[in-house]
């Protein structure tokens, strides 16, 4: 199923929630909407629910009009950032609530509702635990418990709200591969809300990065990541440093150190240099921006290591590889080799 | 730590010598002065029609008084918590107000609105309504007084439980109703349960706002704490303290089933988690 949303705002009060938004998400596509708390990713999804509603702007599922639909009637399956499972239910009752609670003509028979639990008792890996009760459950498998009672309806969109969020991080990333298997399986359209940038760059076709209720970027994970839109989405996708530079006659530099990037076209004067912590090399002293190594630590395969500037009060950080000899103080010469350039003062 | 066991010991002794005196002492003394002239006494005051009549009318006044609560403070736990709306903290505060009132001004307060020469009175009158020195006075004052128990158990309960087991419900297609049944009142069941044995011992023993409105017309509206009274200024000490242990008896069953309830709660509280 296809959704779109056409010129959505949500205001509490006088905070803007969301500010005039369009989106629109493809048949069996996984979104993910990504951003900081109160960026108004999880009003978003709410309003895609029909948990909230707009004050202004449409809501259509596969192109018609469902704007004014309640949750009930929308047919959409929601999972809860705390699993909002019945604790008085079974697991199995959890799961059949939706298909129980149908009206007599269209509600499935007892048979059918069992047969239907036990299949997606199945498919969430949870065969034999449908007379436990959700606190005998851990938190991996309550989760997977909310998304079979979700499932249940045979929604064909699928709204998850950090799903992983009350988990620790072994058990979300395994469920995040296995989320990811069960979308491509069920031919769902899934959008999830996640302030993990990590979570969303993986799980997600596209990437929807939000902040203080409107969208930065849209686009592919790779993209958002190599070709981020603004300086906000490069600093919130991913670790970032910060250097301020000029731009003259359509070259970069830092002080008197040129930088290997070719600036945006139209772009002069002052602007700020972002760039990854890995996309940086070790240079002969005169090739490269001197800076002070500051502190070391360990990392996967590579160690991280902080450099202070001169007169720049941000400290960098870069990765070098673990052979590399550094010690804290010394003065070593550094130079980004990939990086983006955005405008000095965020437009406002 | 032997110093220790030895304070806390001390300190339970003080403890429940201090229970023992105030509590149990007077609640023993009331059984005591009840069957002082021996079981038969006993018996035969609780038999007499006005003691019947009284206890008729108890049981009546709480019978009606438990269950309109019951209804109104699930309602307002269920619009406080639940949703949104102008006036709230109005709607919270007068929900205390009956606790924060003296009982015998709350009944003067009904005289003024319904007593002959009340607000309404003329107009009840020419309706042949009777209120105040009525049952149906009786009623409303106990209405009045008991009506924040059961609300004041569930709002911290379901403000704590949030919306997200019935929007769970709703998006699975239930119906308002169908999400109240399955999901709300499970989930506050005990919590209910406790507001209305609070509730029913209140209604039971109100004596201020009752003693007010009601004219203390035997064998029509009194109560049993207000026929307490009157027996023991009667000096008919047997009588009064008879029924006296009626009343005290509801307590001690409130009591128990209180904490059986409590048990059974905090079970529930530890296994949600």
């Amino acid at each position: 199923m296809s959704i779109s949303l056409r010129r959505v705002t949500k205001t509490y009060g006088d905070y803007p929630a969301i500010l005039d938004i369009s989106l629109e998400a493809e048949p069996r596509e996984f979104l993910a909407l990504l951003g900081p708390s109160g960026s108004g990713k999880t009003t978003l999804l709410r309003i895609m629910a029909g948990l909230e509603f707009a004050e202004r702007g449409m809501v259509c599922f596969d192109g018609a009009d469902i704007t004014a639909l309640s949750v009930a009637e929308r047919g959409v399956g929601f999972v809860f950032q705390h699993y909002a499972l019945f604790k008085h239910m079974s697991v199995a009752d959890n799961i059949a609530f939706g298909l129980s609670v149908r009206r007599r003509g269209t509600r499935p028979s007892r048979a059918a509702i069992a047969a239907k639990v036990a299949e997606l008792l199945d498919l969430v890996q949870l065969s034999g635990l449908g007379k436990r009760y959700p606190a005998q459950l851990s938190g991996g498998q309550r989760q997977r418990v909310a998304l079979a009672r979700a499932l249940a309806v045979e929604p064909r969109l699928l709204l998850l709200d950090e799903p992983f969020g009350a988990l620790d991080a072994k058990v979300r990333k395994e469920l995040r591969r296995w989320l990811r298997e069960l979308h491509g399986r069920m031919g769902l359209t899934s959008i999830f809300v996640t302030h993990d940038q990590d979570e969303a760059l993986e799980l997600a076709d596209r990437v929807v990065v939000m902040s203080s209720g409107r969208i930065e970027q849209i686009a592919p994970p790779r993209e958002i990541y190599e070709t981020p839109a603004n300086a906000f989405v490069f600093d919130f996708v991913g670790e970032s440093n910060r250097l301020p530079v000029r731009i003259e006659n359509g070259e970069v530099r830092f002080r008197d150190i040129r930088i290997p990037v070719s600036p945006p076209v139209g772009m002069m004067g002052t602007a700020l240099l972002y760039f990854r912590p890995h996309d940086v090399n070790i240079v002969p002293a005169d090739e490269g921006i001197s800076a002070v190594v500051s502190g070391i630590r360990p990392r996967n395969g590579h160690r991280r290591v902080e450099f202070r500037v001169e007169g720049i009060e941000r400290i960098l950080e870069i990765d070098i590889e673990r052979e590399m000899q550094v010690e804290t103080g010394q003065v070593i010469a550094i130079r980004p080799e990939r990086a983006s350039i955005f405008p000095a003062a965020p437009p406002a | 730590m032997r110093r220790q066991s030895r304070w806390s010991f001390g300190l339970l002794v003080i403890g429940f010598a201090y229970l023992g005196l105030f509590l149990l002492v007077p609640l023993v003394a009331v059984f005591g002065e009840a069957l002082s002239a021996g079981v038969a006494a006993y018996v035969d005051s609780i038999r007499d029609p006005d003691v019947w009549s009284a206890i008729r009318l108890t049981l009546l006044v709480a019978a009606i008084a438990v269950p309109l609560n019951l209804v109104f403070g699930v309602a307002a736990a269920w619009a406080i918590t639940k949703f949104e709306f102008p006036g709230k903290s109005i709607l919270v505060t007068l929900i205390d107000l009956p606790f924060s009132v003296s009982p015998v001004v709350s009944g003067l307060a009904f005289v003024l609105l319904f007593g002959a020469q009340g607000w309404f009175g003329e107009w009840l009158q020419a309706h042949d309504i009777e209120i105040i020195f009525a049952v149906l006075g009786i009623v409303l004052a106990t209405v009045f007084i008991t009506f924040p128990f059961i609300a004041r158990e569930l709002i911290p309960l379901m403000a704590e439980q949030g919306r997200a087991d019935e929007e769970a419900a709703l998006s699975l297609g239930a119906n308002g109703w169908q999400t109240f049944w399955h999901v709300t009142l499970p989930n506050i069941r005990w919590g209910l349960l406790y507001g209305v044995l609070l509730c029913n011992a209140r209604a039971m023993g109100e004596f201020g706002a009752v003693s007010v409105v009601s004219g203390h017309i035997r064998g029509k509206t009194n109560t049993m704490p207000l026929h307490v009274e009157i027996l023991y200024n009667e000096y008919n000490f047997v009588g009064a303290y008879a029924v006296a242990s009626l009343l005290a008896l509801l307590a001690l069953v409130t009591l128990v089933l209180k904490s059986v309830l409590e048990w059974r709660y905090g079970l529930d509280g530890r296994t949600s988690h």
